[in-house]
């Protein structure tokens, strides 16, 4: 990519591993926890991995745990500015919000009303950008503040990426039949949809040197399959993304796979790396331990990778893989590696790619 | 090649729907050979302005190096109030809750203009801060920038479009 380098400074994490990114990893390696049931309608309910529960109203709880995982992002012993741009990703918004308004009065503020909230919550002073593109979210709100320093428009960014509990999403993909009755399997044998996850994750990223560049990324909407993943949009988010990186296929050392549980959308991803990649690097998998985060999956993942590569812990895929797919979710963490792909495909035919390079 | 926070760009197109005209369906329908089917209120307004801003511009297609970026900030208002209303009842209906995402606004748009590519659904209590950050590291292929309001509450529909490509 041109212009400046861009570096992850810092990055915290709330989801249903734990409240802080180390507390998250360390429950990983002893196993994780399970997807608690979310009631939407009288007899419907579907399998959530949530947020350890708290105090407080949804707005409390919201703004509690913007505090804490933008504390974790920032540097040690010291405040980060508040003066830079504000990224808020997330696919729901307020919505979870609204399901505890009077009706008449939902709706009444507007889409940015979220993101003020998340801005108030950290007396943030500079300027507050909303990214809304469903699971892409999070990856879109990176590549965004990338521009903006690779530009010398900002020395750092945050980006909060933030999906919450809410009913409304969880009755929508219920509804659109996309969910698991039991539990994510992501290119597993009988997968039967994916389980939904709240998580709130923070990232800092600065044109100050650190172990983590962002090489390069790719956001590619495909609408010919609004509701899934389209081979084409995987290659080109691929494609683009080394390209931007100065980077070849055999230069990747990991994929972070998008992989939900889907039966036919991991199959149709599965065919498409294996376009890319000859042969395939090791792959990774997140969702089975956090569930689908929709518009925070892209930072939460990305900070829950490199919590377990910083610390030595290995997702584990904890059931069989479907042999049809032919291929393989890696079992520890690769030696000597150096790129990491992590890709993000969503609702909407969005496919994100982020180029991750370990300087160390 | 990317455009800089230096560069210099030129419209080569804008369509704003004001007033929208009462036949914009037909319009719209016409132009695509299709009546847009399962889609919201909302993102046929933003096909309609897209499309109508590309024509504007003589493209038959948006460049495949080019970005999409549209602002709203009502967003599909309809189709949320009334999937809450539907969720509320016990009944919340698939294409009510896809009519009120923006992610797939962006589909439908890209796929009526003939196009894959960088597409995003972005908000900012500043317009000028918004069209800024669009422009930054934007290809030579430029831009495609659209705000979309639905009607309500007396305040009128808005479909208005933009075009441009560095100078």
């Amino acid at each position: 990519m041109s212009g400046k380098s861009v570096y992850l400074a810092g990055m915290g994490l709330a989801c249903a591993l734990g409240n802080d990114l180390p507390s998250a990893v360390a429950v990983l390696a002893r196993g994780g926890v399970r997807p608690v049931p979310v009631a939407v309608s009288d007899g419907v309910q579907w399998p959530v991995h949530r947020l350890p529960p708290q105090e407080g109203d949804w707005k409390q709880r919201l703004e509690r745990v913007v505090r804490r995982v933008a504390a974790q992002a920032e540097p040690e012993g010291t405040a980060a500015a508040r003066s830079g741009a504000l990224f808020v990703a997330s696919s729901s918004l307020d919505i979870g919000g609204m399901e505890y308004t009077a009706q008449d009065l939902r709706l009444g503020g507007d889409l940015q009303d979220f993101a003020g909230l998340v801005a108030a919550a950290l007396d943030w002073q500079g300027p507050v950008f909303t990214i809304s593109t469903a699971c892409t979210s999070a990856l879109n709100a990176v590549l965004a503040a990338c521009d903006l320093i690779r530009s010398d428009q900002a020395d750092e960014a945050l980006v909060i990426g933030a999906e919450l509990g809410n009913r409304f999403t969880v009755a929508g993909f219920g509804a659109m039949q996309l969910l698991s009755p039991d539990g994510a399997r992501p290119f597993g044998a009988g997968r039967n949809g994916l389980v939904l996850g709240e998580a709130v994750a923070a990232l800092r990223l600065g044109s100050r040197a650190a172990r983590w560049r962002i090489a390069g990324g790719a956001n590619v909407v495909e609408g010919r399959n609004p509701s899934g993943t389209e081979a084409s949009a995987v290659l080109a988010m691929c494609h683009q993304a080394l390209a931007q990186s100065g980077l070849r296929p055999q230069d990747i050392g990991l994929v972070k796979v998008q992989a939900a549980g889907s039966p036919l959308n991991d199959a149709i991803e599965a065919m498409a790396l294996k376009q890319v990649f000859d042969p395939l690097p090791p792959l990774v998998s997140l969702k089975s331990a956090i569930g689908h985060t929709l518009g925070a999956s892209g930072a939460a993942e990305l900070a829950l990778l490199i919590g377990c590569i910083e610390s030595g812990v290995w997702p584990p895929a904890g059931y069989a893989i479907d042999d049809e797919l032919g291929i393989a979710l890696s079992t520890q963490a690769p030696a000597g590696l150096r790129h990491i792909l992590l890709n993000v495909v969503g609702f909407g035919g969005g496919h994100a790619s982020l180029v991750l390079e370990d300087g160390r | 090649m990317n455009a800089g926070s230096a560069q210099a760009w030129r419209t080569v197109a804008h369509f704003a729907a004001d007033p929208l005209p009462a036949d914009w369906r037909d319009q719209l329908a016409h132009r695509l050979g299709r009546r847009p089917r399962r889609v919201g209120l909302w993102t046929e307004l933003a096909m309609f302005g897209a499309r109508q801003c590309l024509d504007a511009a003589r493209e038959a297609a948006l460049p495949a190096g080019a970005r999409l970026r549209v602002s709203s900030l009502r967003g599909a208002w309809g189709a949320t109030h009334a999937g809450l209303a539907q969720l509320d009842a016990g009944m919340l209906m698939p294409f009510t809750f896809m009519q009120g995402q923006p992610a797939l606004m962006l589909a439908e748009v890209g796929r009526c203009l003939g196009w894959q590519g960088d597409a995003s659904f972005a908000l900012s209590r500043d317009p000028q801060q918004l069209l800024q950050l669009a422009k930054l590291g934007a290809a030579s292929a430029g831009l495609l920038v659209g705000v979309v309001e639905e009607e309500r509450n007396g305040e009128k529909p808005r479909s208005e479009w933009w075009r441009l490509v560095p100078a």
